[in-house]
């Protein structure tokens, strides 16, 4: 399926218009409706995990783990609060947005369509031709849980590339959120003029443990906490740790800590929430990144998952499907020296609690740094008002 | 007698079985696999690093030659050093050989048996850059030697980085008027290249001419899906399209694959294109988590154990994916080591920028 430019232009007309009804509402009510629409939509996903799994390449367990994680943080409270926060300067929503989805982590579609929505801007949504089932089914939940809120908001599908139906998508729209790679954010920002563009581009994701993290009294809790980062949407986000940087400690050396997250941590997780098919060119990839990691001496693999304890020369990178590097350091400054060439690639650390405040004052301090920190084992699951690319979510959402 | 001068003699004893006719018993093939990887693994300590997995011996990965020199012999006995193309250390492969005897055999028994098996030299064309150019390219060394082996003469067509055009017109066209049959050989850039370059030039090459095509572009041209680069190689020089043929090698290997039209056609056959593997050569799609052998024609990577490689490492595991097709493979592409993260950061500008 797929839809031609005047297609495309007919529902963008129809979603700019229904951005008049959806800004009588108040934002109490959107709040509401919007928290109504996740719930409805999480039921869903519980009725629908098989398609979920088959549409997205993940297990039908990671289906409804991302599924639960990321819908349940769309409550009214969380959602009036950030309302709030973002109409604190004052200004009026934009007239209306277009969002290009990619097709990694299915569930980014919820903070790029619900946030917005929030906010009285209507959305018309280019899904990835991979994954069109799950922003379908949102569509369907907020047309069924309120039909202004839910006219609000359509989708369109078609090839990315195609340059008469991206700027169909595009023109009618005040802004343009991308998620993709650098070359799709490229293309767009070509079609986008004087439009502004919200661009979440390549990026990738690093963990931190701290030696009070690797404590006895604590390692049990951080590897359990590490493993499920790396799992979520089997390391494909950008917000999946590729590095985990492991401080040296008594307790837990960086080589025993990664023998406890291949033994406690991924190969519990990999019976869990398993991992979904492997897709023949990253496949490849692995093979290689697995290889080169033995012949250094330093891999440890399990049947869908390995790691490569890396302590010196630049990272490889992975491609992703939980094969991560654990990289021994002296501590958060060291680490954020070795982080300084990707740096402005960074857009999540994970860091344990103890480690937090040093981990955000680095942050602060080293300006080449955009990425926000987090606690370990909510890397994938950000709340609703995480930043996104060093910018609060409603970035371009207001007038300037 | 040394134990490498056992194991060359067992490679060499089977090559020239080949080209005497004998058929070559893969388990025999099998058997001096098993024996030289565990050789290699004995003093080889990156590959003595890798692990059995299932039946065969662990399979070196290709980009480990990135990082690494991979040798059984010492550096101060190396006597060429091959590298892959690309724009920094890191990007190209190394493949040193302490000795090129076993190499030149292998080429000459496959390119004779799939590429010339109805003639023993004929007029050549090489769209490639001349060894003394380039001696550091296994593939310009390989084409050399077929100029040696296989060429009454040869016209270099590649120089200072770019295709003669009027060169090569200039040798098309003596063909045609002698009615001599003509190889072309070079990369598929080249010929792409050729096809930008050549505009409304047409040959009409008598028959038995035939072309060579090999690698693929790394960026070097504009790309062009196979089917589409056959057809016009077909229309541009007017031949039928068995008697253009890809070969599949790679720096890492000291063996090369051919698709089997070529051979076929001159005998009569009908088969569906595929890459022909010489019984020296076990080539293996395998599953890309378990590394064995995928089961019939399921796609997987291309693993290649190729005994040719006697002073490196004979099991190679490529990034290529791959399927079964008869009684060969046919490639369907190198993986790019870019992932399908939508946002996530490719590998090589990661490793750029660190």
């Amino acid at each position: 399926m797929s839809d031609d430019a005047s297609a495309i232009r007919e529902r963008a007309a129809a979603v700019r218009e229904a951005g008049a009804t959806l800004r009588t509402a108040t934002t109490d009510e959107r709040a509401s409706w919007l928290a109504d629409s996740a719930d409805r939509l999480l039921r869903e996903v519980a009725s629908r995990s098989a398609a979920l799994a088959e549409s997205t390449g993940l297990s039908a367990p990671m289906v409804s783990w991302a599924a639960r994680t990321t819908l349940r943080t769309v409550d009214a409270q969380a959602l009036s609060r950030l309302a709030s926060q973002a109409q604190q300067s004052g200004s009026d929503p934009i007239a209306m947005l277009s969002v290009i989805l990619a097709g990694n982590v299915f569930t980014a579609s919820v903070r790029g369509i619900v946030v917005p929505l929030l906010l009285g801007v209507p959305v018309l949504v280019k899904s990835s031709s991979r994954e069109t089932l799950f922003p379908a089914m949102l569509r369907d939940a907020l047309h069924r849980t309120d039909p202004g809120l839910g006219a609000g908001m359509d989708l369109v599908v078609f090839l990315g590339g195609d340059r008469e139906r991206e700027a169909a998508l595009v023109e009618s729209a005040e802004a343009v959120a991308v998620y993709g790679s650098d070359q799709t954010v490229a293309s767009i920002a070509a079609r986008c003029g004087d439009k502004a563009l919200i661009a979440h581009g390549h990026g990738v994701s690093a963990a931190y443990c701290g030696s009070h993290a690797l404590s006895k009294a604590r390692i049990d809790r951080t590897v359990a906490a590490v493993s499920l980062d790396v799992c979520a949407y089997d390391q494909r986000g950008c917000l999946s740790p590729q590095v985990i940087y492991v401080e040296a400690a008594k307790d837990c050396p960086a080589l025993e800590f990664a023998e406890r997250l291949a033994a406690e941590g991924l190969e519990p997780l990999s019976q869990a929430l398993p991992r979904g098919p492997l897709p023949a060119a990253v496949g490849a990839a692995q093979a290689q990144w697995r290889g080169v990691a033995e012949v250094e001496g330093t891999l440890m693999r399990g049947d869908t998952f390995a790691i490569c304890v890396h302590d010196q020369g630049p990272i490889r990178w992975s491609p992703g499907y939980r094969n991560v590097c654990v990289v021994p350091t002296n501590g958060i400054g060291a680490a954020f020296d070795a982080m300084r060439p990707f740096a402005a690639s960074l857009k999540c650390l994970g860091t344990d609690g103890a480690s937090r405040a040093g981990v955000e004052d680095e942050l602060a301090r080293r300006e080449a740094f955009q990425a926000y920190a987090c606690n370990l084992g909510q890397m994938q699951a950000p709340p609703l008002d995480a930043p996104a690319d060093g910018r609060p979510i409603w970035y371009g959402l207001l007038e300037a | 007698m040394t134990e490498r001068s056992a194991f060359k003699r067992r490679i060499e004893a089977m090559i020239a079985d080949f080209e005497a006719g004998k058929a070559v018993d893969p388990a025999s093939r099998d058997a001096l696999i098993e024996d030289l990887a565990r050789w290699q693994a004995e003093r080889i300590p990156e590959y003595g690093r890798m692990r059995r997995r299932g039946p065969w011996p662990p399979a070196l990965p290709t980009d480990v030659f990135r990082f690494r020199r991979i040798a059984a012999h010492p550096e101060e006995q190396d006597v060429r050093v091959f590298r892959s193309s690309g724009t920094t250390s890191a990007d190209r492969s190394v493949h040193v050989y302490r000795d090129l005897s076993l190499y030149d055999s292998a080429a000459r028994a496959a390119a004779r048996h799939m590429l010339f098996p109805d003639v023993e030299k004929m007029r050549l064309v090489v769209l490639a850059p001349r060894e003394s150019e380039a001696p550091d390219s296994s593939l310009d060394y390989m084409l050399a030697r077929f100029a040696e082996w296989f060429g009454t003469d040869c016209s270099w067509v590649w120089s200072d980085g770019k295709l003669d055009l009027e060169t090569m017109t200039e040798a098309l066209r003596r063909a045609e008027a002698h009615g001599e049959a003509v190889a072309l050989l070079g990369t598929s850039f080249a010929f792409v290249h050729a096809e930008d370059g050549l505009a409304d030039r047409r040959f009409t090459l008598p028959p038995g001419s035939r072309v060579m095509q090999t690698g693929g572009y790394k960026g070097r041209s504009r790309e062009v899906e196979p089917e589409a680069l056959l057809a016009a190689i077909a229309e541009r020089y007017g031949l039928p399209a068995a008697f253009i043929i890809n070969e599949f090698g790679a720096t890492e290997l000291s063996s090369q694959l051919f698709e089997t039209t070529l051979r076929e056609q001159i005998r009569g056959a009908r088969g569906r294109r595929r890459l022909w593997a010489p019984p020296w050569v076990r080539a293996t799609p395998v599953d890309p988590d378990t590394l064995e052998p995928v089961r019939g024609d399921a796609v997987g990577i291309l693993r290649i154990d190729d005994c040719a490689n006697l002073d490196s490492v004979c099991c190679i595991q490529t990034a290529d994916l791959t399927r079964r097709l008869d009684d060969g493979i046919v490639v369907l592409g190198r993986a790019t080591g870019a992932t399908p993260r939508g946002c996530s950061l490719a590998a090589d500008e990661a490793l750029g920028a660190a």
